[in-house]
Formats: C-alpha cells, sequence, structure tokens
C-alpha cells in the first residue's frame, strides 16, 4: 500500500505532516478566511479561489489538533476541492517503502492519517484526504 | 427549421464528434475494461440519438440510430468481437447517420434507409453475433458465490464475467459495509477506485453482519493484479476480499474454441505497469451568437478605458485627490458587475426551451401509440444554465417517453376506468431556493409495485417474502438494468433509461423522487441545484454578518423605536405574527434586541401559507447580486449560496428553510416555557 512518490512536508495544527502530491491541486497564498454564519464543524469558512468558493479547514474542530494562533503562510488547495491552512512550508521529498509504517494506535490523528512516514529522526503523519472528508462529512451528518 | 431546435442539433452535433473520437480510440491497443468504456459510451451516444430524432420526428432516422445501438449492444454483451472490419463498418454507420442529419438540418426529407449502403455487413454481424443453437456461453456459474447473488446477475454482467475469463482475466470480490449517512459517497470511490485498476462487472447487496449496522455490499472486479491493501477502505469498511474465478478454470475445450473462432485483433495487455484509470473529459461546448460575444468584448474595453484613466490619474504630479479615483473606481466595478451578469446571461437559456423540446415528441409519440395526450406546461419562464439544459434533456425525454408508454392507459381503457379518453401529462418547474425542480404528473395507471417487486425479486434485487416499502419499490425501478417490460420497443422498455436519469439527475447533485396511485396516476420530482443564479435581494445585517433575502419571499419589511425579541409577537396590518431572530434560525448568538424585521412567507404561495416576521439587526438595500452556491462542505443550513461583494460576502438565504428553522426554534422556546 505504501507508493513511492512526492510528498509536500509542511506544518499545522501544531505538528509537521505530509500531504501527498497527487492529492495536491495547488499551493496559494492564504486570503482572508470569510466565516459562514452557523458554519459546519470542521470547517472554518470559504476563500474565493478560482472564482468559486473553497472551503476551508478548520484545524481546531479536529481532535488533538492545536488550535492555529498565527497566520497561515499558505493554503493547499486539495482535490475535492478543500482548502487547508498551512504554518509552515519544510518541502517536498521522496521516501520509499521502507519508510512507511502504520499509525500509531494512540495517535489522535488515526482518524484521517493512514500511515506515518520516516524523515530524519521523526515519523510524520500521513493526511488521508478521503478519510478527511469522510470525517467532515460526518461531523455534519452528527449536527 | 424551427430555431428553437438549435440546441438539439448542436448536442448531435457533439454527440457524433464524440462518437467518431471513441471509435476512433477503439482502433487502438487498449486495456479491455477501457475498450468496454468506449463501446458502452457509443451504446449511449446512439442511444441518445435515437432518442432525439424521435423528439424531432425524424422517424426513420430514429430506426437506423435503434439500429446501430443494437450493434453496439451486441458488442457490449460480448457477442461481437472488436475487429478492424467492424470498426470500419461501425464508422461507416455513424457517418451515414452524420450525413442523414446534416441533410435534415437542411431541410431535405427524410431518407427511408440510411444505412441502406451497409444493409449487407449489418446483415453478417447481426447473424454473427445471433445466439448458436445451444444459447450463448455463460461462466457466470464459475463465481464463487452464493445461487442466490448468481442469479441477481444481469445478463450483460453474465456475459462480461464470460468474456473477462475467456480472456485470462481473475475475478475478485469486495464486500465492504458502510454506514448509512455516507455510503453513496463511500460506495462511489470505491468503484472509482476499482474501476481505475480493472473493470468493476456488478455491484450486489449483500447481507449485512449482525453485528454491524449500515448497509453491505458485494463489489466484483475484473482485473490482473489485484491489491486489497491499495483500496481506500475505511477501518471496517472492508469486510472481506477474495478470488470469485480463476480463468484457470474454464474448460480448455471452450478455450480453444474461443481462439479459433475469432482472435481478438487488440494485442494482449501487458500486466505491468497497471492500466492507468479512464480519462472522462467533460467540456461544456457554448453556442453563442457573434454579437453577444461582440457586445461583451465592448464592455470590457469600456472598463480597460476606465482602469487607464484611473491609472493616469494617480500618475498626474501633485496627485488628483481621491474624489476622481474613486469615482473611476466605482464606475469599474459596475462594469465589472455588468460583464459578469453578461457571462451569466450566456450560461443562461430559459426552461421553455426544454418545454419546446418536449412537445413535438409528445405529439409525435401519442401518434404512434394512439394515446390521446392532453399536455400542459408551467414555469417556462425560469431560467437554468445551458449546460444544464443539455443534460436534463435525454433524462426528460426518457421519463416523457416512459410516461406515454407505460403510464397512459390507452383511450378504451381509460373510457372503462370513467377517465377522459385523452391523458393527461403536466410537466411544471419552480424554484425553490436554489433549487429547480420539475414535476413530470400524468393521471394514467400508475407505477405496478407488485410487477416492480416481482422483477425485483427474480434479479435477486431484494428478497421474497419481505415486506417492502412503495420508496423502497420506486427506487427498484432506478436500478441499472431495471425493466418490467419484457421487450425493447422503439419509444421505451430497454432498462437503460431510468437508471440513467437517476445517474444524469444525482451526477448534476440532483435528486429524483418518484411517487404514484395506481389507477391515479404518478409523479415524477426532478430536483436539481442551481450553480449560479442572478437573484434580487434584499440586503441586511445580523451578528456582523450581511445576508440577501430573496426578494421573492419578502412580504414586508419594518422598522420601528421599539426593541422586539424573538418569541414574541408583532403587529402587521392588524395581523399578529410571531417574530423569531435570524441569528436563532441560523444558530448565531442571540441579540440583546432588535429594531426591524423582514415578514417572509413561502414564495408563490396561497392565501394560508405560513407567514413569520424575522428579526434582524440593520436593513440594506436591495439590489442584484451574483449568486454562486457553496460547495457540499460548506453547506449551512438555511443558506443557499453567497456572492462576494465590495465589503465581504453576502449570504444568500434560502428563504425556504430559513422559515422552518423559525418554526422550530419558536416552538423550542414553546417547550422551554
Amino acid at each position: 500500500m505504501f507508493d513511492r512518490g512526492s510528498w509536500l512536508q509542511a506544518r499545522a495544527a501544531g505538528r509537521d505532516l505530509l500531504l501527498s502530491t497527487l492529492d495536491l491541486r495547488e499551493v496559494v497564498t492564504p486570503t482572508p478566511v470569510s466565516p459562514l454564519p452557523g458554519r459546519p464543524r470542521g470547517i472554518a469558512g470559504v476563500v474565493i479561489h478560482q472564482g468559486e468558493f473553497l472551503p476551508v479547514l478548520s484545524w481546531g474542530d479536529l481532535p488533538g489538533c492545536e488550535v492555529g494562533t498565527g497566520t497561515p503562510v499558505a493554503l493547499a488547495v486539495m482535490r475535492l476541492r478543500l482548502g487547508i491552512p498551512l504554518d509552515r512550508l519544510v518541502g517536498t521529498l521522496d521516501l520509499g517503502p521502507e519508510a512507511w509504517r502504520e499509525t500509531p494506535e494512540d495517535d489522535p490523528w488515526r482518524p484521517w492519517v493512514d500511515a506515518v512516514g520516516r524523515v530524519g529522526e521523526r515519523d510524520l503523519p500521513r493526511l488521508d484526504l478521503d478519510r478527511l472528508i469522510t470525517l467532515l462529512r460526518q461531523f455534519r451528518g452528527g449536527r | 427549421m424551427d430555431p428553437s431546435f438549435d440546441d438539439v442539433w448542436a448536442e448531435c452535433e457533439d454527440l457524433f464528434t464524440q462518437a467518431r473520437k471513441t471509435l476512433a480510440t477503439l482502433k487502438e491497443t487498449q486495456p479491455s475494461h477501457v475498450v468496454q468504456a468506449s463501446v458502452n459510451a457509443l451504446f449511449r451516444t446512439t442511444h441518445t440519438l435515437k432518442g432525439m430524432a424521435g423528439m424531432l420526428g425524424f422517424h426513420s432516422f430514429s430506426r437506423a440510430a435503434h439500429r446501430m445501438e443494437d450493434i453496439f449492444d451486441l458488442m457490449r454483451k460480448g457477442r461481437l468481437r472488436s475487429t478492424d472490419s467492424l470498426i470500419e463498418t461501425l464508422e461507416a454507420g455513424i457517418q451515414a447517420l452524420e450525413s442523414g442529419l446534416a441533410g435534415l438540418r437542411r431541410g431535405r426529407p427524410e431518407h427511408e434507409d440510411y444505412l441502406f449502403a451497409l444493409r449487407r455487413q449489418l446483415g453478417e454481424l447481426e447473424a454473427l453475433a445471433r445466439p448458436s443453437e445451444g444459447g450463448n456461453q455463460d461462466l457466470s456459474s464459475l463465481l464463487d458465490l452464493p445461487l442466490e447473488a448468481l442469479k441477481a446477475l444481469s445478463e450483460y454482467e453474465r456475459t462480461r464475467v464470460t468474456t473477462v475469463l475467456m480472456q485470462g482475466t481473475s475475478i475478485y470480490g469486495v464486500t465492504v459495509c458502510l454506514e448509512f449517512a455516507t455510503f453513496d459517497e463511500r460506495l462511489r470511490t470505491l468503484s472509482e477506485a476499482l474501476s481505475a485498476g480493472g473493470e468493476l462487472i456488478s455491484t450486489l447487496p449483500w447481507e449485512v453482519p449482525e453485528d454491524r449496522e449500515g448497509l453491505a455490499f458485494l463489489l466484483i472486479t475484473a482485473c490482473r493484479e489485484f491489491d486489497p491493501s491499495r483500496l481506500p477502505g475505511l477501518p471496517d469498511e472492508i469486510l472481506g476480499t477474495s478470488l470469485l474465478a480463476d480463468p484457470s478454470r474454464v474448460p480448455d475445450s471452450l478455450r480453444e474454441e474461443a481462439t479459433v473462432e475469432a482472435p481478438p485483433v487488440q494485442a494482449p495487455v501487458a500486466p505491468d505497469p497497471p492500466p492507468p484509470p479512464v480519462p472522462v473529459q467533460e467540456v461544456e461546448i457554448l453556442r453563442l451568437p457573434a454579437h453577444r460575444v461582440e457586445a461583451l468584448e465592448a464592455r470590457l474595453m469600456e472598463v480597460g478605458q476606465l482602469r487607464d484613466a484611473a491609472s493616469l490619474l494617480m500618475r498626474e504630479p501633485g496627485g488628483a485627490g481621491t474624489e476622481r479615483p474613486l469615482a473611476l473606481m466605482g464606475r469599474i466595478e459596475d462594469g465589472l458587475l455588468e460583464v459578469q451578469k453578461d457571462l451569466l446571461q450566456m450560461r443562461m437559456v430559459k426552461v421553455e426551451s426544454l418545454f419546446a423540446r418536449i412537445e413535438p415528441m409528445v405529439k409525435s409519440l401519442s401518434r404512434d401509440t394512439g394515446k390521446p395526450v392532453k399536455l400542459s406546461f408551467q414555469g417556462g419562464d425560469l431560467e437554468l444554465e445551458r449546460n444544464l439544459l443539455g443534460r436534463l434533456t435525454e433524462p426528460f425525454l426518457h421519463l416523457i417517453r416512459n410516461a406515454l408508454d407505460h403510464g397512459l392507459e390507452a383511450p378504451s381503457e381509460r373510457l372503462a376506468q370513467g377517465k377522459l379518453e385523452a391523458g393527461s401529462l403536466r410537466i411544471s418547474a419552480i424554484q425553490r431556493g436554489r433549487n429547480l425542480r420539475f414535476d413530470i404528473r400524468d393521471d394514467g395507471r400508475g407505477f405496478d409495485l407488485a410487477l416492480i417487486e416481482a422483477r425485483g425479486v427474480a434479479l435477486g434485487l431484494i428478497k421474497a417474502g419481505e415486506s417492502h416499502s412503495p420508496e423502497r419499490l420506486y427506487r427498484l425501478a432506478l436500478e441499472p438494468g431495471f425493466s418490467t417490460q419484457d421487450r425493447a420497443s422503439q419509444i421505451s422498455g430497454r432498462g437503460v433509461g431510468m437508471d440513467v436519469v437517476r445517474a444524469e439527475v444525482e451526477s448534476l447533485g440532483g435528486e429524483i423522487h418518484i411517487s404514484s396511485e395506481a389507477r391515479r396516476g404518478s409523479l415524477i420530482r426532478l430536483t436539481i441545484p442551481l450553480t449560479r443564479a442572478v437573484v434580487n435581494c434584499l440586503k441586511v445585517r445580523c451578528g456582523g454578518f450581511g445576508f440577501g433575502i430573496p426578494l421573492g419571499s419578502v412580504l414586508r419589511v419594518q422598522a420601528g423605536p421599539h426593541i422586539i425579541h424573538g418569541g414574541s409577537q408583532v403587529e402587521v396590518h392588524g395581523m399578529s405574527l410571531p417574530l423569531e431572530s435570524l441569528q436563532a434560525c441560523l444558530g448565531l448568538p442571540e441579540p440583546d434586541g432588535q429594531r426591524a424585521f423582514v415578514v417572509l412567507t413561502q414564495q408563490g404561495a396561497s392565501a394560508r401559507s405560513v407567514e413569520v416576521a424575522i428579526g434582524v439587526d440593520e436593513v440594506g438595500g436591495r439590489g442584484e447580486v451574483l449568486l454562486r452556491s457553496l460547495p457540499d462542505l460548506a453547506h449551512s443550513r438555511g443558506i443557499m449560496g453567497a456572492s462576494p461583494q465590495e465589503d465581504g460576502t453576502l449570504w444568500v438565504l434560502d428563504p425556504e428553510v430559513v422559515l422552518g428553522l423559525a418554526m422550530d426554534s419558536l416552538m423550542r422556546r414553546v417547550a422551554r416555557v
């Protein structure tokens, strides 16, 4: 299941994480988010991207995530139309199959992380976009 | 020729262009599942051409398209192998139809037989595909599945099982259990993943394990390399994977026979690397009169000149102050809004142009079936996006054909039941919030639920002896390959219609709902969300947000010196109305008090409709706004879309939903007391 590929290493919600470049449409400079009145959990609001509204993830609504205090430096525009605010961009990297292992049971990010990748001395969580979107839909259904 | 059919001609041209491209890809070496997808696409294309020609009253052309559709049907069922000579014949057939249609458009009379020049080749193909004595090979019994599941496979699915096994491809099963709330989305994700790596042959309902809740499915897929760990399943979703059939179990005698009979022309596909996903290209084509584009160019030129003037002023030595540049900025903004509206207008078309396509078809079908029909339309003045019109036409035609063919009874039967001799078919469009709702009503015999149930049991979609709600049975009628008709007709009954309708409506983010009453008639309701619209709004502010309320639902705006609170009553023209704050409706922090309110009512409502006063912090002006829909993840109850404005985002309210939210909130207040 663990593919060789390109990964974007970034920091968000207090941790470094890996985003698949296959899921990534582009990385743009963040613009102010218009908060949604009565916003659904998990979505901070919307920004205009290429003439359309793009929902922006609210990290603070996800379990185990720190609420961002500063202004994000970038917005990752993902497939399935979701914007993910990033606090820091580290760079892209390739990881071989041997670098990956299962997400630890006690990792609070497990619901939307499908593996951790060894980068240097650290295990970085790999965001699974499909799981994240499903979680956001579940939040909405549970309201 | 009637200019209202310009869109139909344009769509036919697009269909032919697409068909030529798809046929050309069949000449290249392709993975088998890509070939299958192409043949399916050609089958649907000819099916659509048949329907459109029938709608235009070109019955000979419709028959010719029907014959081509049959050939593609034989191909997709594996009864005809894709060879160079077959593709050449099909290309010639499509070319003959295209030329024929071009002639018809120029006003030439119909040919008796558009495929006359190909009669010998087509006859040979049909003879070749005719089942031999003893029937067709069916290797579906090799699938390691319970008998009930095998029975549920359609003829098409059985032929695909047979074909892929003969080609040496293994068949795997994936059983999944999905949550009720998200099963459709998850099933789509899993299906897409399986289609990308092979051919998804069938999706069958499966038994839910005792310790689980949700919906279970078995996905049957054919692929050369199956790696379950690559499936995008969430933890606990995938119950199991298994090899259902190994091509090595195909008897040698059958394999030899197949090899001798007609080897496929295509070179064998290398197993490594795995085949890429089938590319899906959806390009919206707009056809516009040149003068509209020229007018838009002129308007943009004006905006450009205003920008140049503003730029010159800013560079003036000593500065130009702020007044003149600001005035110019205002004019630039007005100009850009006009450009946006023009662009939107180019994408919009009146619903009546959809109705105009339906009317001649109904007349023609009425004549052919001997069933007089009283046809009526409502809501033709509403607008919808041009691309929606293109995509809704074929589903509409299917539904109308079904209503006439199966819904309305013959005149003698109607008279015997005490009905009017002429059947009634009413088609209406109405805008409800951000949705356009189409109702197709007939006063015919209604859906035969017993027949649907029996057919569902026969197909293995439901179990015999269990109780099934009418809603469940209506949904069955929308399943692929489901038809209660024993034979296909020129009009309907192929079983390709209703699932196409559902797929198309759902791909637009819409819904289809069926209701029916025996001997009284049927109602099919299509709800389609609009992605863009120009809406005339009353602008208000509340809780720090800017909102737009569509004027069609605003009965009155009132502001006074008194502080009002949610849950109280206000006097409007001598009537006492309940009042709720907009904040309470939308789940925002409750205000200390408000001085203004807007009386909302249901759009197009009768005298007995619900009227509620909605308290707001501030009432602004009114104006047209360009509404954009919000993506699914950003949907918030009561808001149907938004519009970027100079001073921030204007959230456009869905008055129907806000009325409901207000009533709920008021009832909660009463319950607390």
